[in-house]
């Protein structure tokens, strides 16, 4: 039979994961022993459960950088980073399967509507805007790194790096694969279409998006697939998760100047603002309904369903970049 | 009298209020602070005893992170997995400022339900 006091600090250690790594670090221990003491006197309070899963999740939304004023501003800047990457690159996911399926559709015709025309150039220009944004943001943060590889503590990057290469190789070459031997566009010439973007480019981004598909509520017609696009189709959400949560391990690891800490705080605000363009694109789309519904440019429910989880990154990354700033202003020293 | 700050830049009267709805527990945490160190079981068991509330743990610790944050109290070494807290110089000043201004709002309160025919 356990000892009650013995279960009572399991139970404590249970319910005391709810909260964040970093406030286990400073508070763990003792508030684990002040909820088993708690619970040996009162084994049974679903009052008390309550007030700990709120308290534990209201702790994770704030050391996530989203509310309160317990982190300092550099903390506040690193975790308030953090989100804005996860949510662009849930923002993305999402939107690059809209936009492909337009960018297909346009090889073939171009779009009926002005709702759908101007949407997907909102859309295609924001998705230029978003790889400029990247590719500065990731300049110095690859200086950084490479710096640390070579003459800092290289142990700690290791692994989140091998996450990094491995998603992004498997993502890359699984697209490059898939959209050579599956896509629906022309399979033309790259610029032989009518397309507003190359043929190459639509064919990758819809390879690289294959996962998110309303197939998976069909589960008859799914079977229909090639059993190796099935495979592709479980396999490259698994690589894209690898590569960011490696990347995202990585930035946290790092360590940042302020300076650059600044400049990555006004490109996460940059990324929120180019969201916003991307997504009233694609509501302009989905709300004109698309021309008839048996055209490539018909709106789904999933695409509505994109433009929710879109709705939703864009919010948490736009509150996240607006207290990143907000936490760099008050790191700057005033003079 | 003069004023003093709080690390986080507020005098000692508005150090409680500025912890919006932490308030209440912070101002139960701190009068019982008030006779000693205490950790957070015995926090609650005391507070039951002489407000008759009951504080729950996880309220209990963001209101405590807070007043730490405040400087308004500070840890002490752990015992026994346990760990104390105690009243600091800023937190007696705030405590004090603060339950001097309810006093006065308790007595103008029972001061003109006193003088008020039909509610005396």
């Amino acid at each position: 039979m356990i000892d009650p006091a013995e279960a009572a600090s399991r139970r404590a250690e249970r319910l005391v994961r709810c909260y964040p790594r970093a406030w286990r670090v400073r508070y763990g221990e003792e508030f684990t022993q002040f909820l088993a003491d708690d619970i040996a006197e009162r084994p049974h309070s679903v009052t008390r459960t309550a007030d700990v899963l709120r308290s534990g999740t209201l702790a994770r939304v704030t050391y996530a950088g989203l509310a309160g004023d317990a982190l300092e501003p550099q903390q506040q800047m690193r975790a308030g980073l953090g989100v804005v990457g996860l949510s662009a690159s849930a923002f993305l996911a999402a939107g690059v399967a809209i936009w492909s399926q337009l960018a297909i559709g346009w090889q073939w015709s171009s779009p009926a509507t002005t709702a759908t025309k101007v949407g997907m150039l909102m859309m295609s220009g924001a998705i230029l805007a978003f790889v400029l944004a990247a590719v500065l943001a990731a300049l110095p943060l690859a200086w950084v790194t490479l710096r640390e590889l070579v003459s800092g503590d290289r142990r700690r990057l290791v692994l989140p790096l091998i996450a990094v290469s491995v998603g992004t190789f498997v993502l890359v070459t699984g697209s490059i694969h898939f959209g050579q031997h599956g896509w629906p566009g022309t399979r033309g010439h790259p610029w032989s279409g009518r397309g507003l973007v190359p043929g190459s480019v639509a064919r990758f981004a819809w390879a690289a998006t294959l996962s998110i598909t309303s197939y998976w509520a069909h589960p008859g017609r799914l079977a229909s697939f090639p059993a190796a696009e099935i495979a592709w189709m479980l396999l490259s959400p698994l690589a894209l998760a690898a590569a960011v949560i490696g990347a995202a391990t990585t930035f946290r690891r790092l360590p940042l100047e302020p300076r650059v800490l600044r400049f990555e705080s006004w490109l996460g605000l940059t990324a929120a603002i180019v969201m916003v363009g991307f997504l009233t694109g694609a509501s302009s789309w989905v709300i004109s309904n698309g021309p008839d519904p048996h055209s490539l440019f018909r709106v789904g429910l999933i695409d509505f369903l994109g433009v929710t989880v879109m709705a939703a990154a864009l919010t948490l990354a736009y509150r996240a970049a607006h207290r990143t700033l907000g936490a760099s202003r008050r790191h700057t020293p005033t003079t | 009298m003069a004023s003093t700050e709080t690390p986080d830049g507020h005098t000692e009267s508005e150090a409680l209020a500025s912890l919006g709805r932490y308030a209440g527990p912070a101002t139960l945490m701190l009068s019982s602070l008030a006779d000693g160190p205490k950790h957070g079981y015995a926090l609650t068991k005391d507070i039951e005893q002489f407000a008759g509330v009951h504080v729950a743990p996880g309220t209990m610790y963001e209101a405590l992170a807070r007043l730490e944050r405040q400087g308004l109290i500070e840890p002490l070494e752990s015992v026994d997995r346990r760990r104390p807290y105690r009243l600091t110089a800023e937190g007696a000043l705030a405590l004090r400022a603060h339950l001097h201004a309810q006093r006065q709002v308790a007595e103008v309160g029972l001061r003109r339900l006193d003088s008020t025919p039909g509610l005396a």
